[in-house]
């Protein structure tokens, strides 16, 4: 019954979360606000939720999210810039060619483990940054791609940025539900055993290099489908967006989350991308307190990574988690 | 009738043969013992038949299906599960969970259709009464919600027991499962294997504890430095002058 209680009050908060996320754009027309850093932060929820089921729950790291990200956002921004297509397809395509991107990263690379597949992961990264530099037929170059519009669909514009915060949040929202169906089902249980030990996984029938290629397709996917939404929502792309620094960092969020934790990776995501964005939050900022505080943005992801590995090898999940242990327990004596 | 049969089985390592041309057959229903000094080839001959190694030479069937060259996870889909020496729990999941895991194969919702809940409700609802039911059969179901890293190490052998059975074998092989048991906790095993066996589960046990392999087991095979060296039921092993000099010959221990 306490159970049942504990996940009425989640979905509950789940619940009140979306309403505020939902009606903000009513409530103002900040359009730094709504218009970038909060679409910022829907990204890197549906990056980071991919992110989360390969690394978090899988374990297999991947150090070339970014890249699939960058993958997404230069397909989409090619296809309707250059080709005209429509941005529907342009971002269909994106999540294709992203998804197909990592499946052919992950056929060999996850034969890897460890360090080696860190590397592997690294080095695909490296090489996505300069073809993003070097193909400048496609890719523009250093210069980018510009002129990418809002996204559409059948006439329908997402062509303000309130439109296109709902579309880019009510994306995030779907990506988010499908991730947490997949972690709490059949598929999320064999991640968490191929984690905790891949002979065990493989002695229960677990085939886990279908298991480990499968997830890692689909979490390039979510990725190329942020980047394709990131091109549609800032309008340009250009290749610094999308290197190995933003690799780290979205790994970061994982582990400052917690593996094993859909929540936690979450949270972390929200927070930290919003560290560098303090003042769309915080009134009457000085502009050079938020200089400083993107300046030394990397460092401060560094220095919670390690006060988390430290202090709270579970990351914030496990937090929650044991929290939630807790007050089922007391509630159980009490009762 | 035969249900596994082993034949001329064969692994080298660099100079040394593990496992030696080894032949045997489990008939169906059988609880058969598998033992021998330590480097007998064991543990070898259990990843061999596993796939977790390569064999060099031989063949291993199950009801006739060839078994070698298939990976680990396609042959317990074939029906062969196993146990581990050192037990290979998840240790962050719980002990239901960990059965769960060895449903994996009788499950059948994927990434698509768990991410949109087709049909996955029912099968869930499915697979946590048969995580019941195992984990009532192994005697283990209080023990349901605790994490495995939490578990006495009798639990553990029940825990990796239970979730070798939820894989629904029909062989099933264990690789010291007495191994970190007290007195009465190798006892309550005895019990464990003799209901496996009446659930219709033929099994194969590795087993250093002699009063163990003698009270449950049917038939023996002795191993010693990888060649088969006897085969027969307990009483005729106990008495076998080979068997006697590989355990007391060479290097005396107190396993016999």
């Amino acid at each position: 019954m306490i159970a049942t209680l504990l996940t009425r009050v989640r979905y509950g908060a789940v619940i009140a979360i979306g309403v505020v996320v939902a009606v903000l754009p009513l409530l103002t027309g900040d359009r730094y606000l709504i218009g970038k850093v909060l679409v910022f932060v829907a990204l890197n929820l549906i990056i980071v939720s991919g992110l989360a089921l390969v690394f978090g729950f899988a374990g297999q790291i991947s150090l070339g999210h970014a890249a699939f990200c960058g993958l997404g956002a230069y397909t989409t921004g090619f296809l309707v810039t250059t080709l005209d297509w429509p941005p529907l397809l342009g971002v269909v395509a994106a999540v294709l060619i992203s998804g197909l991107g990592g499946l052919a990263l992950a056929l060999p690379s996850l034969r890897l483990k460890g360090h080696y597949l860190a590397m592997a992961t690294l080095g695909f990264n490296e090489i996505m940054s300069v073809l993003f530099v070097e193909m400048d037929a496609v890719t523009g170059g250093n210069n980018g791609l510009s002129g990418i519009p809002y996204f559409s669909v059948a006439g329908a514009r997402f062509d303000t940025p309130a439109l296109n915060y709902w579309l880019v949040w009510g994306v995030a929202a779907v990506v988010l539900a499908l991730a947490y169906n997949i972690v709490r089902g059949r598929p999320g249980r064999a991640m968490r055993a191929l984690h905790g030990s891949e002979i065990g996984a493989l002695a229960s029938g677990v085939d886990t290099t279908r298991l480990k290629v499968q997830v890692f397709g689909l979490s390039a996917a979510f990725a190329g489908l942020a980047g394709a939404l990131y091109a549609h929502s800032v309008g340009f792309v250009s290749p610094t967006t999308f290197s190995l620094e933003t690799s780290v960092i979205l790994v970061a969020m994982v582990v400052i989350g917690g593996s094993g934790s859909l929540a936690g990776p979450v949270m972390a995501a929200v927070v930290l991308t919003l560290v560098p964005y303090a003042d769309a939050l915080v009134p009457g900022l000085s502009a050079d307190t938020v200089a400083l505080m993107q300046d030394w943005e990397a460092d401060v992801y560094g220095i919670l990574m390690i006060g988390v590995i430290i202090l709270a090898p579970g990351g914030l999940g496990r937090l929650l988690v044991s929290r939630r242990d807790r007050r089922v327990a007391e509630a159980g004596e009490a009762a | 009738m035969t249900l596994l049969a082993v034949r001329d089985l064969t692994k080298r390592f660099g100079g040394l043969t593990a496992v030696d041309g080894v032949s045997f057959d489990v008939h169906e229903g059988a609880i058969k013992a598998v033992i021998g000094p330590n480097g007998a080839g064991k543990s070898t001959l259990f990843n061999l038949l596993t796939g977790f190694e390569k064999a060099d030479a031989g063949q291993v069937t199950l009801a006739g299906e060839p078994l070698l060259g298939r990976r680990p996870s396609d042959i317990v889909g074939c029906g062969v599960a196993r146990t581990f020496q050192n037990t290979q729990l998840f240790e962050e999941l719980t002990v239901a969970e960990n059965v769960l895991v060895g449903l994996h194969r009788r499950l059948k919702a994927g990434l698509g259709r768990s991410a949109l809940r087709i049909a996955v409700r029912s099968e869930e609802r499915w697979a946590e009464r048969e995580a019941a039911r195992l984990l009532a059969l192994i005697g283990i179901e209080r023990w349901a919600e605790t994490p495995a890293a939490d578990l006495p190490q009798g639990v553990r052998r029940s825990c990796e027991i239970a979730r070798a059975l939820a894989t629904g074998p029909r062989v099933l092989l264990l690789d010291e499962p007495a191994a970190g048991l007290n007195r009465s906790e190798t006892d309550a095993l005895g019990s464990v294997l003799y209901r496996i066996r009446d659930a219709g589960v033929t099994t194969v046990v590795v087993e250093h504890d002699m009063g163990l392999v003698m009270e449950v087991s049917e038939e023996i095979v002795v191993l010693d430095r990888g060649r088969k060296i006897a085969e027969g039921p307990p009483l005729l092993i106990q008495k076998d002058p080979a068997v006697l000099e590989a355990y007391l010959g060479e290097e005396p221990d107190d396993e016999l």
